[in-house]
């Protein structure tokens, strides 16, 4: 028989083994995460409703989302000016600001650029909310900036053609064009009285957001390239607001600790009682 | 090598085995992290109730185990011993950690790529004649109405297909059309995407609903030149 104090060096050799076995698998786990959402960051004090360029979206995570001409539907258009958005969101529990940014080289009065949200529990069509033909769709509820007005419309849609602004307006929005970006700060009021037409953002939970840009440059003709159902989209992606911290899995994490720790020295006395 | 040396090598390998292989094998997935470790519990405590069957092989699991836990004068051993003994409850401590906490992830997608079609669009054939003609017909509806998504090279990677998630289906996979039936492609060029069934994800899919702008003899053009552009054939039930 080999003397105990080899044997042990085994065991620690093989337990250190396993051990990093578990970190590594442990760690790849945490790393597998794609930009498939919009993250809307929990902040105290105010939110830069205005301010496009205001310190604190640094402290929001940038999602980029790739864009297609829209060729879903009539009227098509196959070429549109941007290729990607990149998008981040605040919010303080009560209002939410997202912040939409793009590059486009042109400053045009006739630039736009929209969100569109999923309304309640029922899926709707990203195209609008088109009608499904086995599934009983829901209307989206569309945020629409455009460069003319500064201004955002709150509106809704429950298929092609039924586009109109709500009666209850909502939504503010502010753009600033800058070295060939534009960044458009859209925000409102996580929850809102009309909840079959508006989008209700609870902290904590995933909805389903889109996105739509028309850069308003004019052809040799003077009419606009990109206009109505001719503009850059996405289909549906994912948007969260950060719910409160929860600091109770530190207190089961405790607790456990706590219990295997007792179970040691518990081990111990009985082993050294045994002997 | 002592009583504890297989045990440990038999656990080493069991959570490789989870981790990295059965997850290789074609049809499965990872395994959820508390999964691994209920079966790797399940392995111990087998080892644990194998090892002290006998008197004998009960005390040589058994001792060496005592032996490092509470044997005295064993220099660095027991600088060792209390490292493990303040790192096993942090490591407890930190996998809670790990299951408790909120996952970050959204919902996870489960998309029936090739959902049932509804009973009309089973078993129609291809009315119209396979001819060279009406598969150059086919092919130029297809550039024309598909390709921006589908690709010119039938691909799925036209300059249109990048914001859509799910991605336009390529056709030279042979895990799309080639393993579909003519009238399966009918019904889908048809109804599109807002066609599909609930376990489809109807909201999400870019594919247009044609029959709203193309008539049926063009769709029956476009499926025989799009499995000839893309170098594949229907599938048969003979
Ligand atoms: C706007 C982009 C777009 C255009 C244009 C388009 N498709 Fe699609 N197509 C898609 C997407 C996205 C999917 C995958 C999602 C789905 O199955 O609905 C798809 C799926 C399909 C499928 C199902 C393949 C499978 O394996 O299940 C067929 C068949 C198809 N398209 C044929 C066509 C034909 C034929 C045309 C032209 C008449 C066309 N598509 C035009 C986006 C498009």
């Amino acid at each position: 028989m080999k003397p105990a104090n080899q044997i042990m060096k085994q065991v620690l050799r093989y337990g250190a083994v396993v051990t990093v076995a578990m970190m590594i698998g442990g760690a790849s786990l945490g790393y597998a995460q794609e930009s498939v959402s919009v993250r809307a960051t929990l902040i105290t004090g105010g939110l830069p409703l205005e301010d496009p360029n205001a310190a604190v979206w640094s402290s929001a995570p940038p999602a980029m989302f790739p864009m297609s001409p829209q060729v879903h539907w009539q009227n098509r258009i196959q070429e549109v000016t941007v290729k990607d958005v990149i998008v981040r969101a605040l919010h303080d529990g009560n209002q939410m600001a997202v912040l939409l940014e793009y590059a486009d080289p042109t400053q045009d009065p006739d630039d736009a650029a929209a969100l569109e949200f999923m309304v309640g529990d029922k899926k709707a069509h990203f195209a609008h909310g088109q009608p499904m033909l086995q599934v009983e769709g829901g209307p989206v509820n569309i945020w629409f900036w455009k460069n003319k007005t500064d201004k955002a419309v709150d509106m809704s849609a429950k298929g092609f053609g039924t586009l109109k602004p709500q009666e209850h307006q909502d939504v503010k929005a502010k753009g600033v064009y800058a070295n060939g970006t534009w960044k458009i700060v859209f925000s409102r009021n996580l929850s809102t009285a009309h909840a079959e037409e508006d989008v209700q953002i609870t902290p904590g939970e995933f909805i389903s957001i889109a996105f739509a840009v028309w850069d308003g440059r004019k052809d040799g003709s003077g009419d606009l390239v990109e206009k109505g159902s001719q503009k850059a989209i996405s289909s549906w992606w994912y948007f969260r607001a950060d719910a409160p911290p929860d600091y109770s899995g530190y207190m089961y994490a405790a607790i456990a600790a706590a219990l295997a720790l007792g179970f040691q020295f518990v081990l111990i006395r009985k082993l050294k009682k045994g002997q | 090598m002592g009583a504890l040396g297989k045990p440990i090598i038999l656990m080493v390998a069991m959570y490789m085995f989870l981790k990295f292989v059965l997850p290789n094998i074609p049809g499965s997935a990872p395994l959820p992290s508390s999964l691994i470790a209920l079966y790797l519990l399940l392995t111990g405590s087998g080892i644990v109730i194998f090892e002290t069957l006998s008197k004998e092989s009960k005390d040589a699991f058994w001792s060496p185990i005592q032996r490092f836990l509470t044997g005295e004068k064993m220099g660095g051993l027991q600088a060792l011993r209390y490292g493990v003994l303040i790192f096993f409850p942090l490591l407890v401590g930190w996998q809670t950690y790990g299951s408790t906490a909120v996952s970050d992830m959204p919902p996870t997608e489960s998309r029936t790529i090739h959902p049932a079609p509804p009973g009309e669009y089973t078993g129609l054939s291809n009315p119209v004649p396979k001819t060279p003609e009406n598969i150059m017909q086919g092919k130029g509806f297809y550039a024309a109405y598909c390709s921006p998504c589908h690709g010119g090279n039938f691909d799925g990677k036209g300059p249109a297909a990048r914001g859509f998630i799910p991605a336009p289906a390529n056709f030279a996979d042979p895990t799309t059309i080639a393993m579909l039936q003519e009238s399966y492609l009918f019904w889908r060029i048809k109804k599109g995407g807002v066609g599909l069934p609930i376990e489809g994800a109807p909201w999400k899919s870019a594919m247009p609903r044609w029959e709203v702008e193309l008539p049926d003899e063009w769709i029956w053009k476009i499926i025989m030149g799009e499995y000839d552009g893309a170098h594949q054939s229907p599938r048969t039930w003979e």
